[in-house]
């Protein structure tokens, strides 16, 4: 219990005491001098402590821009100098807030994605957005349509509950929006957009929303490695990539055959299992690749090469352009359905007519490479008898750690 | 004794699991059977694949199964249980069982 | 789990939350003395400091175990420099490219890879959630979790510390983001919700009579002056709750509102092409804009046609922004309108329509309900903006409340994307602490 405060000759004395130490609470008569004359012998502790009355006082002065917001700006914190930035945090420079897409270039990434049946490469390099985020928008939009279409509220049991006791307006299609139109994104800056050239040409910039080419940074690249060269050759990208992962270096034969790291893209892309090995047993390593190859669009090296050679062809230059990219695609296309064909193979979907569901059968193989020779394999079909369960112990995973789609 | 084709409930609790499991009629549930030949979840997947928006996908049921097996309990002389039946009509190994209502 | 997550003023710690106390905090927060500090109290307080930030929801032992040395990083190529040369020049000379006299390199920025420190945090499904704007503070994000709001890959998800993959879409319900991030109900609005409760069945019976009321209202003989009158006070109305004003109280543009309805209703009894008289706001939302429509395509059926599609393009957010030059104009074409008789609109120009278009969506969209657990209508949160952003490994659609997690996050030269408030010299003294197994 607080020691309680009887004389006033004590209440003189304690703001010096209580002045060095800002956290103690305790009761400050000084702080509540309007008020003191009605209230000698109180001991409650004063209202706010000194570090709440400066929250409030900055809340209420400095810091009163930050309550609200213009709509379509960002509203953060001022630096140190008293400059307003997109950096949300004054201390830590090195972390910007970047505009997010638009309502209108997340709909022109699904247009032209579903509609004008455009692969996302393609419209990653249009738009200058990143092939997952492209993904992601197309997923992001459909379902935002879906939910629109099948949330229908008039026929779900809470609506209708709902209906009978407030008796709400009967809603129409064009209100299946979800109401929550929060707004939020209008404290973010939104990705300004107008219609860009379908590839701007050298010298013309187009508005990216981000950089599409991020290479990745290779654990093996850690290293720092002395290797002596001869002068008489060069050093390239593909030397560099050996060396880092400890591959010999290349015979003069083959080495000459590459005029430039791009030359491997084509390879890579049609066969990736190409990608020659070194190390043995759990060293193994693939051989690591120049950048060329690793960047998610290598087809753009190329192009920038293309023109570089033939300025004036600028027609056959698109064509090879486009021809690489179809060739691209139709590599991805045939390696992805070879994996679901494979993957689908001992499988089979039914659809009884009598039935909300539909089963699929799979096939198991009961036999000693598929469940071991005592048949308790831990990769056998089945849960297994007489086997404990991994999951009490210490340091293992025990929630789910993904979700199939 | 009579061999049955049979569901063995594994997982946990408002989590079933099933071992489809070539048993003794007469052993325990949980006991060690002759043979695991497949596996049912019963719990509906719902699929979230956002390829067919239009058509409102189907949730499915796992079912793994070893046919060639299945095939050779049976043929020996294996009774299923009427769950397993219906999986095994499923999956077109047997006919659909009579419906007692059928024969009346 | 007990909240140890206070704000506390004296203790001065950062949160991840939206609170005005954590915001004070935030921007006193100093970097701390490292003059008489030995490197090992450094390395405490700054690791002490960070994860009163990151994951304090997280045990130690956990995130110990979490912890990865590795950071992801990203250089940004450019396909041009890659396209000009093979490396040889890079590689020539001694090592390190053959440098011409006054030549100068672009200016390399660092990677700032300490800043990274808690990068494996962001994967949580809780941290997630709090990134994408979807919840007030990670706690708030933690407890959507575990009350079952929030869904994976269409599943539903109760563990707060599920690690998402690159690629998984998370949902969580709307009403909950509306709540976290909508503005809390005042004393009396928590009154009115409680008196809402009570009178619900007298009200039905009120509303009916209201009705039945303005039916009687609809005399041909008073109509003029009605008109009038009714008009005015819709654009007046209109005007009020168009403008940005902030200082406006919450109650106040509230009465602003149901009046703006009321006369809106008034406005439709009156038009003789009204014929059903009805009471729920989207029914004389779409009347009403028929109404104006159906006027303006007397005399301009072109101009129609191109703000229709205007109007289906205009995304909400332009909602509030406004300016209130517009709703005076309104407010002016109003009057034009009302002395003209209400059988001609086309004095209003497209602007105008569009003011009024928007404050009638806004009305049907953003409505009174005092059902609801937050503000009505809504409006963000105090002191929210300063909160607001969005880092680039989250992609987030805040119509349907639903983000995709698409990679985890990298550093880049000059910049990192986790969202951390502090800087280098927290960070790095942190990212020391648990460089070395200490367990």
């Amino acid at each position: 219990m607080a020691p309680r405060v009887q004389s006033r000759s004590v209440s003189n004395l304690l703001p010096y005491i209580t002045s060095s130490s800002s956290s103690t609470s305790s009761s400050i008569p000084s702080l509540c001098s309007s008020s003191q004359s009605s209230r000698y012998f109180s001991a409650t502790p004063a209202p706010q402590t000194k570090l709440r009355r400066q929250m409030f006082e900055w809340l209420s002065t400095q810091g009163s821009g930050l309550k609200h917001h213009t709509p379509g700006e960002t509203n953060y914190l001022r630096m140190a100098d008293g400059s307003q930035s997109n950096r949300p945090f004054p201390n830590n420079m090195t972390f910007i807030s970047e505009p997010v897409l638009s309502e209108e270039l997340r709909n022109e990434v699904y247009f032209r994605v579903k509609e004008q049946k455009k692969s996302p490469r393609a419209v990653s390099v249009e738009l200058g957005i990143d092939m997952n985020r492209i993904a992601a928008v197309v997923r992001l939009v459909e379902l935002e349509r879906r939910q629109r279409d099948k949330v229908n509220f008039d026929s779900s049991p809470f609506f209708s509950s709902f209906e009978f006791s407030h008796s709400p307006p009967p809603r129409t299609q064009n209100d299946e929006t979800p109401k929550n139109r929060l707004h939020c994104h209008t404290l973010v800056l939104c990705t300004k957009w107008s219609p860009p050239p379908p590839l701007a040409q050298a010298g013309e910039r187009q508005t990216y929303h981000e950089p599409i080419n991020d290479l990745p940074v290779h654990p093996a690249t850690g290293a720092q490695i002395f290797y002596p060269v001869p002068e008489s050759r060069p050093f390239t990208r593909v030397d560099a990539g050996r060396v880092f992962s400890g591959a010999p270096t290349l015979e003069k034969k083959v080495s000459d055959k590459i005029t430039h790291p791009s030359d491997l893209v084509e390879d890579v892309i049609q066969k990736p299992g190409s990608i020659e090995w070194v190390g043995k047993g759990d060293n193994a390593r693939q051989v690591l690749q120049p950048a060329d190859v690793r960047i998610p669009h290598p087809q753009l090296v190329q192009l920038a090469r293309d023109r570089a050679a033939f300025p004036e062809e600028r027609r056959t230059v698109t064509q090879r352009h486009t021809e690489r990219l179809e060739r691209q695609e139709k590599a991805e296309k045939e390696r992805a359905a070879h994996a679901a064909e494979r993957r689908n193979r001992n499988t089979e979907t039914i659809e009884p007519q009598d039935s909300r569901f539909s089963f699929r059968i799979k096939d198991a193989v009961v036999s000693e490479e598929t469940v071991g020779k005592n048949g308790r394999a831990p990769w056998a079909p089945g849960r297994r008898y007489g086997v404990p369960t991994n999951d009490r112990t210490r340091g293992t995973v025990k929630i789910p750690t993904r979700v199939n789609v | 004794m009579v061999l049955r084709i049979r569901l063995a409930r594994f997982g946990n609790k408002h989590q079933p699991f099933y071992n489809i499991v070539v048993a003794q009629a007469r052993s325990a549930r949980g006991s060690k059977p002759l043979e695991v030949i497949g596996t049912y979840n019963p719990l509906p997947a719902a699929r979230t694949d956002a390829s067919d928006a239009v058509s409102a996908p189907r949730a499915y049921k796992d079912i793994t199964l070893d046919k060639v097996r299945a095939k050779y309990w049976l043929g020996v002389g294996a009774q299923a249980s009427d769950p397993v039946w219906k999986l095994l009509n499923l999956a077109r190994l047997v006919e659909e069982k009579p419906k007692t209502y059928n024969k009346a | 789990m007990r909240n140890r997550a206070s704000n506390s003023l004296s203790k001065g710690k950062i949160r991840q939350s939206w609170s005005k106390y954590n915001l004070y905090n935030l921007q006193r927060l100093r970097s701390p003395a490292t003059a008489n500090r030995t490197f090992f109290q450094q390395k405490w307080s700054a690791k002490a400091l960070g994860r009163a930030y990151h994951g304090e929801q997280v045990r130690e032992g956990q995130w110990k175990r979490m912890f990865s040395k590795r950071i992801r990083s990203v250089i940004p190529m450019d396909t041009a420099d890659l396209a000009a040369d093979d490396g040889s020049k890079n590689s020539a000379g001694r090592g390190s490219g053959l440098q011409t006299q006054g030549e100068k390199g672009r200016p390399s920025r660092i990677i700032p890879f300490t800043q990274m420190a808690f990068a494996p945090l962001e994967r949580r499904l809780d941290v997630a959630i709090f990134r994408s704007l979807f919840a007030s503070s990670t706690r708030q994000a933690r407890q959507f979790v575990i009350h079952g709001a929030v869904t994976v890959n269409g599943q539903k998800m109760r563990h707060p510390s599920y690690l998402l993959n690159p690629g998984d879409l998370f949902q969580v319900d709307p009403d909950r983001v509306m709540f976290a991030t909508g503005a809390p109900k005042t004393k009396f609005e928590r009154r009115e919700t409680r008196q809402l409760k009570q009178k619900d069945e007298e009200e039905v019976q009120d509303e009916s009579e209201a009705k039945s009321e303005e039916a009687a209202e609809t005399k041909p003989d008073t109509e003029k002056e009605d008109g009038r009158d009714t008009l005015k006070a819709l654009m007046a109305q209109a005007k009020n709750i168009m403008s940005t004003d902030k200082e406006v109280l919450p109650a106040k543009r509230k009465q602003e509102l149901r009046g703006f309805q009321k006369a809106v209703r008034r406005v439709l009894s009156r038009s003789g092409t009204s014929t059903i008289l009805t009471d729920n706001l989207e029914a004389q939302f779409s009347e009403l804009t028929l109404m104006l429509n159906a006027k303006r395509a007397e005399k301009k059926p072109a101009k129609q046609t191109k703000q229709a599609k205007n109007d289906s393009e205009e995304s909400d957010a332009a909602t509030s922004v406004e300016p209130e030059a517009a709703s005076n104009k309104l407010s002016e074409a109003f009057q034009a309108a009302a002395e003209g008789a209400d059988v001609d609109a086309s004095e209003l120009t497209d602007e105008e329509f569009e003011v009024l278009k928007r404050a009638l969506t806004q009305m049907r969209d953003n409505p009174i309900d005092h059902s609801k657990p937050y503000a009505t209508p809504w409006r963000p949160r105090d002191f929210m903006s300063a909160f607001a952003f969005i880092p680039r490994y989250l992609e987030v659609n805040q119509n349907i409340c639903a983000a995709v997690y698409l990679r985890h996050p990298v550093a880049r030269p000059g910049s990192a994307e986790v969202p951390t408030p502090f800087g280098e010299s927290i960070s790095t003294p942190a990212y020391g602490w648990y460089l070395k197994r200490r367990w």
